[in-house]
């Protein structure tokens, strides 16, 4: 077990801090609109630990970071992520459809750009040497997965109070919504909000996790594979992004594994090793087909709940 | 035939030369129109006359060219459709706009939005008023739910119910946001006679226990005569009559509308 856990350690870790991506797309989809400014929340989280913690917390007794202020830059990036998205979305959300997905990706290569080119986000070669607050790995679960616990239990909440029935409800209908009072201005730039701090602060913890943070994360690219995270998973209830962002995450790994067995013809070796992209794709491709919704649907869960509620 | 109404001097909604085109369409030309508070006014026409327009209008979904509204002596000609269903206007569509993929439940309990205040974080948390709230939410959607008879379906999926119940449900939608004023586009389309005196004895018993004041764009002539204390004529955009039934059904002008668009010998 213990050898499994060091081997598969940042694996594991990836594939939470994945899920997290994923749950945060899913929020501005849950009132309909399809974001991909989560990459440049994300990004802008990393760079704020990056900085903090090379060039502000750099006094500190021991071999360790302390966790308390990775925390700490977890909470300060995930205010900057909200501060800036409530901005961005004001003047984004007045698009529809393509139409923002498209502004949202202008948001991400402009933070890109920005961070290529100023002094305090170190240019091109970025930021080196984030310190760690763990010896393995693995050891970033202690973070991670509570926040992912977190943050699932968030969004199934708000699934069920007036809020997220509200967000729902402009979804399903933006018209019928204001006509029966719901303010979907106010509404849409609030999940924009929340998926912004929840980008901004997985961004915080993936600088530790990656030691490394440079211009080449939060890219498009990331933001295309946090959005197939949400298509393969589904996208009508918040279990679909979580299982969609572990198993996109694993699925690489478990076929660079799969090329390892002994007797494959090395075309195919070579394809599972290489081809993950075009799996991807494919996958994309064939899940919009045969599963529109998702493979995590909310009808799998619709017994259960009937059978819970008390007005039955 | 009606039950009397609550009538009283000052109207609840008025609209005061309201004018609206579409490019060079002129939708709505010029409409003043008083509903006094307590009655059932129809809003009757040929198709294209203009009277989802107008109701598209008074709820904010359109923003008129000219003209002024005003709903309990308050300007609401420029808000938005969110703040005039917050003051109490409450209104179904022609081709209903459900929440489809929201069970029957959800759909009443968002009706309530207006009428509930949990935010983000005290729903979320489940704080003891938050709990409270959505409680009431439940119950009160619940008794409105029960009124249309679909409490034991109150579970499914609001798209997948049979279309006459899709219309119910949206009438009770808007009223779980207890509206002073409802605006109805086209209740009883697509529902067999039967169904139509059900409805049209379901809208006089809503208007008298909430006290409401009710106004209904309706094709069906016997529904509008027997449910309506005033009616307006609309063609072409403009107001030819108004007045009782009896009265306007006399009217040369409201029968030469509708004998030269045919349709009222079609139906």
């Amino acid at each position: 077990m213990a050898d499994f856990l060091s081997t598969y350690g940042s694996l594991i870790v990836s594939m939470i801090l994945a899920a997290m991506l994923g749950l945060s797309l899913y929020l501005p989809l849950m009132s309909g609109q399809l974001s991909l400014a989560g990459a440049g929340f994300y990004a802008l989280g990393g760079y704020i630990a990056a900085i903090l913690s090379t060039k502000v917390f750099t006094t500190y007794s021991g071999d360790l970071y302390p966790v308390s202020y990775v925390l700490i830059e977890m909470i300060v990036a995930g205010i900057a992520a909200g501060a800036l998205a409530v901005i961005v979305g004001i003047l984004a959300l007045r698009l529809r459809g393509v139409y923002l997905a498209l502004a949202t990706i202008a948001f991400v290569e402009i933070l890109r750009v920005l961070s290529l080119n100023i002094d305090i986000t170190g240019g091109a070669i970025g930021i080196f040497g984030v310190p760690q607050p763990f010896g393995t790995p693995i050891e970033y679960l202690w973070i991670a997965l509570p926040m992912l616990l977190l943050s699932m239990l968030f969004v199934y909440r708000l699934e069920r109070v007036r809020t997220g029935r509200a967000l729902i409800a402009i979804r399903e209908d933006e018209l019928a919504a204001e006509s029966i009072g719901i303010n979907p201005t106010y509404h849409k730039v609030l999940a924009f909000m929340l998926s912004a701090i929840l980008a901004g602060c997985v961004g915080a913890l993936s600088a530790h996790v990656l030691n490394t943070w440079n211009a080449r994360q939060g890219t498009f690219d990331a933001a295309i594979g946090h959005l197939a995270f949400v298509l393969v998973g589904g996208s009508r209830t918040f279990a679909g992004p979580v299982v969609g962002g572990l198993a996109l995450t694993l699925l690489p790994e478990a076929l660079r594994q799969l090329a390892g067995i002994n007797g494959l013809p090395p075309w195919l070796a070579q394809f599972l090793r290489e081809g993950r992209l075009i799996l991807y794709g494919l996958l994309i491709v064939l899940g919009a087909i045969n599963f529109p919704q998702g493979l995590i649907t909310p009808a799998m869960f619709k017994h259960h709940r009937a059978a819970k509620d008390p007005t039955t | 035939m009606t039950d009397a109404p609550i009538l009283s001097a000052s109207p609840i909604l008025s609209a005061s030369s309201v004018t609206h085109a579409f490019g060079g369409l002129i939708a709505v030309d010029g409409v003043s129109i008083s509903v006094q508070r307590g009655e059932i006014f129809g809003l009757i026409g040929p198709n294209g006359a203009g009277k989802t327009t107008l109701f598209n209008i008074m709820t904010g979904l359109i923003a008129p060219n000219r003209g002024k509204l005003f709903f309990e002596g308050r300007e609401t000609t420029r808000l938005p459709p969110y703040r005039i269903a917050e003051r109490g206007i409450g209104r179904t569509f022609q081709n209903i706009r459900l929440f489809g993929e929201l069970s029957v439940l959800e759909n009443v309990m968002t009706g309530r939005h207006t009428r509930t205040h949990s935010n983000v974080l005290s729903g979320v948390l489940g704080l003891p008023a938050a709990r409270a709230e959505e409680r009431a939410t439940r119950q009160q959607a619940m008794q409105l739910i029960d009124r249309i008879g679909l409490t034991d379906r109150a579970h499914v999926r609001a798209g997948s119910l049979p279309y006459g119940d899709q219309r119910r449900l949206e009438i009770v939608r808007a009223l779980a946001l207890e509206p002073r004023l409802l605006l109805l586009d086209e209740p009883a389309a697509g529902m067999n006679t039967r169904e139509k005196q059900a409805l049209s004895d379901f809208i006089r018993q809503v208007r008298n226990q909430y006290h409401l004041t009710i106004v209904i764009i309706e094709h069906h002539m016997p529904l509008v005569m027997g449910l309506c204390d005033r009616i307006a004529v609309m063609n072409f955009g403009q107001l030819i009559a108004i007045g009782v039934p009896a009265a306007v059904q006399r009217n040369p002008a409201v029968i030469e509308a509708y004998l030269g668009s045919r349709k009222f010998v079609d139906r």
